[in-house]
């Protein structure tokens, strides 16, 4: 049986308020660039946004714009949405693996949960939040979504 | 000192119930008054104290001192073990640490909590900016996609998953501090019939929230004798990690900190798994006992399901299970939880588990495991050992 599943674009999402060190982030997601920490010093991009490098431990971080391209890593249909997601189930959450060697914790859009599967490959999708920021949702490379320019 | 020449006096627990009406002060002094009365110690022996930290009782940054003041005791050194669910179990060897560094001599270990009547958690993390916007629902979301990712990499026959929830299930029936309303038989067709939250983990995969309290008093074991008291417990391993992989990026989800902290533990105490008397793993979802299995080195890492499904996990079997019926089958009673294993794992080695009583009282392994991370396997692993003073 094939069943439908959320894409949560409709769940009513504030705003997000950020860490200091996670600005950046947020900043160029107003102009739907993805930017990620990356420490130099060991070549190894991080995500979530840290304070210091994960490996060494030191401040000095660049931010480096990236594609987001990558592969679905995991992923869970949620049947018991979680605050304002109540309502909206069920919808996919997904681990990505960015090519760049970052895991994140998205929403997967235009994908049912009987398409989705392990090493799917994936791209972003804006979704757009009241103050000019996006949320980094993500959409299969290739189906439905795949002509939509978000 | 080493670890071992520290000594579990005595035990204590309140039965675990929903809405209990109680308060976590009230059950720490019912949780006290058994401790003193089983162990024949007077208050004022008590210099030392660590809590759990409590899901009723989180916003109060001053918990440890207005506990002493609401218990009456004077104290050399108070403190609260913040590792989530492995603070009961870390409590016992920061006690031995506490006492070893001559800080105090006898240390009351309380863990109690009412989330059911008193929730006031809140986080300060991630969450806010990279886990909610997501609609991810803490523990079953995370233990969704390491489920889902598990079962990619190794295979996961949900019925061994089944096999040992009904274990538990079995076990709690026979615990009368256990939660009433889970005292009553499973089969495993009802864990594969029970709701889906977070695919592909079920209803019957996940705790219960309750409310409920337990104590430990851990002391020197020269004090312990100079008391008069003939047996006690001693913790003879012990190994802990927070944050394994914490400096990359890329972390195998299927994997947990028990592979270290179990290898320091055997090694400590000088045993090998299959020397194990009984096994008494924290449980919040059921799929964390068969990854704490593997890590723990019972069995490869993949190779759990097979474990399971030629294992006797009952409490007359080859490696008695949370004789209890662990916290998912007893209740999870917030933060206490994590001491309900434990508990279980000291009245075993007591010789006191009554109709559920193992055959092998030579040693006991109790875990804990705590925090959600970003993307990551659970956040601390510990592993203890505990073996009856002979």
């Amino acid at each position: 049986m094939t069943e439908t599943t959320n894409d949560t674009l409709l769940v009513p999402r504030s705003p997000i308020r950020p860490y200091h060190f996670s600005r950046p982030y947020w900043d160029a997601t107003r102009e739907k660039r993805l930017v990620m920490q990356y420490c130099p010093q060991s070549g190894q991009y991080q995500h979530f946004p840290r304070p210091v490098s994960i490996a060494t431990g030191r401040t000095a971080l660049e931010w480096r714009e990236v594609d987001g391209a990558g592969e679905i890593y995991s992923f869970s249909t949620t049947r018991r949405g979680f605050g304002p997601f109540q309502g909206f189930e069920p919808y996919l959450v997904v681990t990505v693996r960015l090519d760049v060697g970052v895991d994140v914790i998205s929403n997967l859009v235009g994908c049912d949960a009987d398409a989705v599967s392990i090493g799917m490959r994936v791209r972003p999708y804006w979704h757009p939040l009241d103050d000019g920021t996006h949320l980094l949702l993500f959409q299969p490379d290739e189906g439905p979504f795949g002509a939509v320019q978000s | 000192m080493a670890l071992r020449d520290h000594v579990i006096a005595g035990y204590a627990e309140t039965k675990i119930v929903q809405k209990s009406e109680r308060d976590v002060y009230s059950l720490m002094g019912e949780i006290m008054d058994g401790l003193l009365a089983r162990t024949g110690f007077e208050k004022r022996d008590i210099d030392g104290m660590i809590l759990t930290p409590s899901l009723s009782a989180a916003s109060t940054t001053f918990w440890a001192q207005s506990a002493a003041e609401f218990l009456g005791l004077e104290l050399k050194f108070a403190d609260t073990t913040d590792l989530g669910g492995c603070s009961a179990a870390a409590s016992i060897v920061r006690a031995a640490a506490a006492i070893d560094a001559g800080l105090c001599s006898t240390v009351l270990l309380i863990n109690a909590d009412t989330p059911t009547v008193d929730y006031r958690f809140s986080n300060y993390s991630f969450h806010d900016e990279w886990a909610d916007p997501y609609g991810l629902m803490g523990p079953p979301g995370a233990f969704g996609l390491l489920s889902r990712r598990y079962e990619h990499q190794f295979g996961l026959d949900y019925d061994m998953l089944a096999k040992l929830a009904v274990t538990q299930r079995d076990h709690a029936i026979l615990n009368d501090n256990a939660c009433e309303k889970l005292r009553r038989p499973i089969t495993r067709e009802d864990y594969h019939a029970s709701r889906m939250i977070a695919e592909p983990i079920r209803l019957l995969d996940c705790v219960m929230p309750a409310d409920g309290a337990n104590g430990l008093i851990v002391t020197r074991r020269d004090i312990a004798k100079a008391q008069g008291l003939s047996r006690f417990i001693v913790p003879t391993g012990y190994g802990e990690l927070t944050n394994l992989g914490g400096g990359t990026s890329l972390v195998d989800v299927t994997q947990s900190g028990h592979r270290v902290a179990g290898e320091r533990a055997f090694a400590a105490a000088g045993l090998r798994p299959q020397d194990i008397g009984s096994f008494h793993p924290y449980d919040d979802f059921i799929i964390a006992i068969m990854i704490q299995l593997e890590m723990l080195g019972f069995c490869g890492h993949g190779e759990g399901c097979a474990y399971v499904r030629d294992t006797d996990f009952t409490y007359s079997g080859d490696l008695p299970l949370n004789t209890g019926g662990g916290q998912i089958s007893a209740g999870q009673a917030g933060f206490a939880g994590g001491g309900t294993n434990l508990i279980e794992a000291v009245r075993q080695l007591f010789g006191e588990g009554g109709a559920r009583q193992v055959r092998n009282t030579s040693s006991a392994l109790v875990t804990g495991i705590g925090w959600i991370p970003y993307a990551r396997n659970w956040g601390s692993s510990i592993a203890l050992i505990l073996e009856p003073d002979a």
